[in-house]
């Protein structure tokens, strides 16, 4: 999931497209990663040592490692080591970036420094996908410090995101998030989550956009929205928010119930308390996830 | 493992579990699979056609799954439920123990797990 907050912070700073973000993410499968980045990730070589090696592999029959190593770069043992890791999807993602063009080495360097300096985070923190560093990632991304419940918060976006990986893919990108007290959508639908505490829950988005992510989910074609569509939806929710209950019961002794998912279409929705809306881009477009807690 | 036998209930309130559940399991050459929507529909379709194996959902408008598989076992006491809900707390399995759940599937439910619980019960009727 880094690689997701990974590409939203270059969009947000400016240095690729959300066009170039899609394209990225359809191109990590097929990417084969290159010593290069993996050396500039782990701090072992500045993006200038990268572009020299690259520039006098271009005079002599050699291997980048082997040059690297010659040029007293690194060490055998760290181009083993580099090269026998498996590579993380922020890290695919990157040098998808780096080969089409749409960053240089050097752009790749500064932004993953930074990235890493703004959340704190180490090449161990990342390749293991630690959860605690996820969550303070989140809750940092989205500012859930600020709201009376950040644990909750934090716990039910971890979640949604791992879920919208599992369950409709990881090529999308988390957008920066709003409080809003109501909501106006094509399609919404909710679910109140009961109990110990109360949460109201969504899924809105245009029409398009909707039938895309029932698609996805369903791994079916379709061609309108129908009940079934809704259904789709709703079942995505129900799922998210049923291992969501699980989670609290089985971590925090906190039982909760599920309502019946509610389809609402051309609606307003009112929220009693201050709701966080989480917009996502996806390369089909735009879904907007909900959550407010009392 | 023939499951032609087999006679199948699905109780679920989301249209999206009951075609995927279904889909799949016809698949597997089983009798026959009834679908219901909620859970006052579940109990009648039971009482109508005695299902060797039910597929249940807890969250059900009209009457909850825990409530339908208690009048279900009421009926009958052989009767084989599974419970099949996205709300997998102890609770909920605890609840639906009691009420006489044969067992409890977290969802979302793989058809590998299905197809295991149709040939164990396949299994008991040839006993």
């Amino acid at each position: 999931m880094f690689a997701q907050f990974f590409g939203s912070f270059l969009l947000h700073k400016g240095l690729v497209t959300a066009k170039d973000l899609t394209q990225a993410f359809e191109e990590k499968k097929n990417t084969r990663m290159r010593l290069g980045v993996l050396a500039i990730n782990a701090g072992l070589m500045t993006s200038e040592q990268v572009e020299h090696v690259n520039v006098t592999q271009q005079s002599v029959d050699k291997r980048f490692g082997d040059l690297c190593v010659e040029l007293g770069y690194l060490t055998d043992s760290d181009v083993d080591r580099l090269l026998s890791e498996q590579p993380t999807d922020y890290l695919l993602l990157g040098q998808t970036l780096v080969n089409s063009g749409v960053m240089s080495n050097a752009d790749f360097e500064a932004a993953i420094i930074e990235y890493k300096n703004e959340n704190s985070l180490s090449n161990d923190d990342i390749s293991g996908n630690q959860s605690d560093k996820l969550s303070k990632l989140i809750s940092g991304f989205y500012h859930f410090d600020t709201a009376a419940n950040a644990r909750i918060y934090t716990e039910y976006t971890t979640l949604l995101f791992k879920d919208i990986i599992r369950f409709i893919g990881d090529d999308f990108t988390p957008l920066g998030s709003s409080i809003i007290h109501e909501l106006e959508a094509p399609h919404i639908v909710k679910q109140a989550v009961t109990g110990a505490y109360n949460s109201i829950t969504c899924v809105a988005a245009d029409t398009a956009e909707y039938m895309a992510f029932a698609e996805r989910f369903a791994k079916e074609e379709f061609t309108e929205v129908d009940d079934f569509v809704d259904a789709t939806v709703g079942e995505f929710m129900n799922v998210n928010n049923g291992l969501f209950t699980v989670n609290e019961s089985n971590e925090h002794g906190i039982e909760l119930q599920l309502d019946p998912q509610e389809i609402h279409t051309d609606e307003k929705i009112v929220f009693e308390n201050p709701a966080f809306l989480i917009p996502v881009s996806f390369s089909f477009g735009e879904v907007n996830f909900v959550i407010s807690n009392s | 493992m023939s499951l032609e036998n087999i006679k199948v209930m699905i109780a679920d309130d989301s249209m999206f579990a009951r075609k995927k559940l279904i889909n799949f399991i016809s698949t597997l050459g089983v009798a026959e699979v009834l679908e219901a929507a909620d859970g006052e529909e579940a109990v009648e379709k039971y009482k109508a056609n005695k299902p060797n194996v039910v597929f249940m959902d807890i969250v059900m408008p009209k009457k909850t799954g825990i409530e339908a598989v208690k009048e279900i076992v009421e009926f009958d006491p052989s009767a084989k439920v599974i419970m099949a809900s996205s709300v997998g707390t102890q609770n909920h399995l605890r609840d639906a123990i009691m009420a006489g759940a044969a067992d409890f599937i977290q969802k979302p439910i793989s058809n590998d797990q299905i197809q295991k619980i149709l040939e164990n019960t396949a299994k008991e009727l040839n006993k």
